[in-house]
């Protein structure tokens, strides 16, 4: 199954798709690799973080300064971005991860700020609130940085689901359920935290980079954003299912495609958001395990609607 | 059920990849705008100018006998979403022009890509230096460069007020800091010693710690750089802490809009702010433009509207020169463009760094018994400007 998916998608570009349409399936890929990494340490760990903008912006600002600080190419911000994350996400574990549940999710929605405030005033070094502009992006065409993403949520998706099933991811899975008694089986808490906590980041900071390269300009802003990328994160995955493989996925299909969609209805206006807002409150409602967490469930309430 | 979702699933489809059908008399101008979140009161004033634009140019005829039909996309301020309608525009639609959006952020995103795609994109109110010194062929810009918009206050300061000292106090935001930077080049030029330079961030509750650290530094000029709700909370909190100073200037957008004063109701008076037009200004249809925005929506409209309006017939205006609607033809006779409006004469040039760049001059307006008066330059001016300003304890 896992195959088949891939294989249609990397198919994809060869249907003569209009950018625009790539524009957006660019933009759900990219979007399911920063789900699945939230969903790592949010669904399999239980550590609900509320600042994965935080990692985000850290791996695209890396892209970006090796842009303008050192004047090679910011994809090599991708693959960089992952060690300068993961020593970031060190860092910030070592502080917010003696928090836990509401005191940890508070604390890590104050780092993605904290990094926020940062970046404006380190003005130096990124630029401030003017932020890094590219001059000529690589490509005109989106096959490229399509395949690139691709291969990114590939990675990722093989990883997640490596771990998962592994001996870390039930001490994961022992962590979320009941950290206390984790600790007294033996399990090093903090450091499966930690663990969690850094590869997580990476994966977000990797999605960071290819950000910067794909749409050419950030500033704190944009990539420190409260909403449009942590909320939105979050929401991803509570749309599409917590703690599944393919509920990211689906989420981020739903985020992006859905919101477009809706807001590029015709005398809408600016209506387009109450509706996307009503939408979601919908599936959380009736699907609180997500599309995918849900999905037996839906499957019977569609049938029993039909008979 | 299934059939319904089968329905939804199709008419999603059909909504991307379908071009619409465009009837032969028509011409479709889609515009990206901010409608919601923080900018959505500037995409507002610049949506109702485009339809006020965009009436007009219909009640003559149209462009080249077909109907201008509005639409508008709400991008939300968001990078993304601006880009998204901007690609669907170019490849789905094949809008030969792209013409709109605010933030300097979105407007980068849009820039980026009516580049690649060798579209031109007609820029009218996002005023970050960096968009039009990328030597972007196919970007133009209407609206004067953020590091000139304050040129007619900088003259006042020089002419009238010769301060000694300044404090500048911008907002953390790209038009902010540009703003804010600009003016401390200006200031050493004159010869001014900048005592304070201090960003806040947008949306502060409180300017009180900010203000009081102006107080302890006694500029002779506090220059501010804000969006509107700041605006006039600083200007309020300044009154009620009794900053004094000899002049209080505000750079453009947040001062230069009528709700500044409507908010800070009698602490706006006598601030001065740099701005890009005013309704009083001598230009053909700038007063009609004025009169007829303040009957429909109870308040004269700042150069954000004047730009929107006016850019509405820099587009009729190239288009009805262009040797066919391509985006390459129309790119050429945009260059050639040389037209008065009512946000003042349009000329795209190649200078001091920039490309396509529109020059034009900038203003003064002070605020004197609630109402905008354009004071500088003297040959623009509506009535003439008071100074030295009363102290807060002499305005009672």
């Amino acid at each position: 199954m896992p195959f088949v998916i891939l294989a249609i998608l990397a198919a994809l570009p060869l249907t003569g798709l209009s950018s625009y349409a790539m524009h957006l399936v660019i933009l759900v890929v990219m979007w399911s690799v920063v789900g699945m990494a939230w969903n790592l340490l949010g669904g399999y760990c239980g550590q609900v973080s509320f600042g994965h903008a935080a990692y985000f912006g850290v791996g695209a600002y890396t892209a970006g300064i090796l842009y303008t600080k050192m004047a090679i190419s910011p994809w090599w911000g991708v693959p960089l971005s992952i060690p300068v994350v993961a020593l970031f996400s060190f860092f910030l574990g070592y502080i917010v991860l003696r928090l836990r549940g509401p005191f940890f999710a508070l604390a890590t929605l104050a780092s993605g700020e904290v990094m926020r405030v940062t970046a404006e005033n380190l003005v130096d070094f990124t630029g401030g609130t003017l932020g890094i502009m590219i001059q000529e992006r690589t490509w005109v065409e989106k096959t490229w940085y399509y395949y690139i993403i691709l291969l990114v949520a590939t990675v990722t998706f093989v990883l997640v689901k490596k771990l998962a099933e592994s001996k870390l991811g039930y001490y994961f899975v022992a962590i979320r359920e009941d950290q206390d008694a984790a600790e007294s089986m033996g399990i090093n808490t903090t450091l499966y935290k930690t663990l969690a906590l850094c590869i997580s980041g990476c994966l977000t900071g990797a999605a960071g980079a290819f950000y910067m390269n794909y749409m050419g300009y950030i500033d704190p802003n944009v990539v420190f954003a409260l909403h449009d990328i942590s909320i939105i994160t979050i929401m991803i995955v509570m749309v599409g299912g917590v703690a599944t493989y393919w509920g990211p996925v689906v989420g981020a299909v739903i985020m992006v495609l859905l919101a477009e969609w809706i807001r590029s209805i015709p005398g809408l206006g600016t209506a387009h958001y109450t509706f996307f807002g009503i939408l979601l409150i919908i599936i959380i409602i009736f699907l609180p395990n997500g599309i995918v967490g849900d999905f037996p469930k839906l499957k019977r309430l569609l049938k029993l609607q039909k008979a | 059920m299934k059939r319904l979702s089968f329905a939804v699933v199709f008419i999603f489809v059909l909504s991307i990849f379908a071009a619409p059908v465009l009837a032969a008399n028509t011409f479709e101008l889609v515009i990206p705008l901010p409608l919601t979140g923080k900018q959505a009161k500037f995409g507002e004033m610049m949506k109702r100018s485009y339809e006020m634009a965009a009436e007009e140019v219909n009640a003559r005829g149209g462009i080249k006998k077909k109907k201008l039909i509005l639409a508008f996309e709400d991008s939300g301020a968001k990078p993304e979403t601006a880009r998204a309608i901007v690609e669907r525009l170019i490849d789905v639609k094949k809008q030969p022009i792209i013409v709109g959006e605010y933030t300097s952020a979105c407007a980068k995103a849009v820039a980026a890509v009516a580049e690649e795609r060798k579209t031109p994109y007609l820029i009218v109110a996002s005023a970050d230096d960096e968009i039009t010194q990328q030597n972007y062929k196919y970007v133009f810009r209407q609206n004067q460069v953020n590091d000139h918009y304050a040129d007619a206050l900088v003259s006042f300061f020089r002419d009238v007020v010769k301060p000694r000292t300044i404090a500048i106090l911008y907002e953390s935001s790209a038009f902010g800091t540009s703003g804010a930077e600009a003016m401390a080049k200006d200031a050493a030029k004159l010869g001014v010693r900048v005592v304070m330079k201090e960003k806040y961030e947008a949306g502060s509750v409180d300017f009180r710690p900010l203000l009081s650290k102006v107080k302890a530094a006694r500029p002779d000029v506090v220059y501010m750089v804000s969006y509107v709700m700041d605006a006039s909370l600083l200007m309020k909190q300044i009154k009620e802490l009794r900053v004094d100073a000899k002049l209080f200037a505000g750079g453009a957008a947040g001062f230069a809009i009528p709700e500044f004063i409507e908010n800070a109701k009698d602490a706006a008076e006598y601030v001065v702010s740099a701005t890009l037009w005013t309704e009083q200004l001598k230009y053909p249809g700038a007063g009609e433009y004025a009169e007829k925005y303040k009957a429909r929506y109870g308040a004269y409209p700042s150069y954000h509207g004047a730009s929107a309006y006016s850019a509405i017939f820099v587009v009729k205006n190239a288009l009805e020169r262009a040797k066919s609607w391509t985006p390459d033809a129309i790119r050429d006779s945009l260059k050639a463009t040389n037209l008065m409006t009512a946000f003042g004469p349009i000329r795209f040039e190649n200078r001091e760094g920039y490309r396509n760049q529109n020059f034009m001059d900038t203003l003064a307006i002070q605020v004197q018994s609630g109402r905008f008066e354009t004071i500088w330059p003297l040959n623009h001016a509506s009535k003439r400007y008071i100074y030295p300003i009363p102290t807060w304890r002499q305005r009672r």
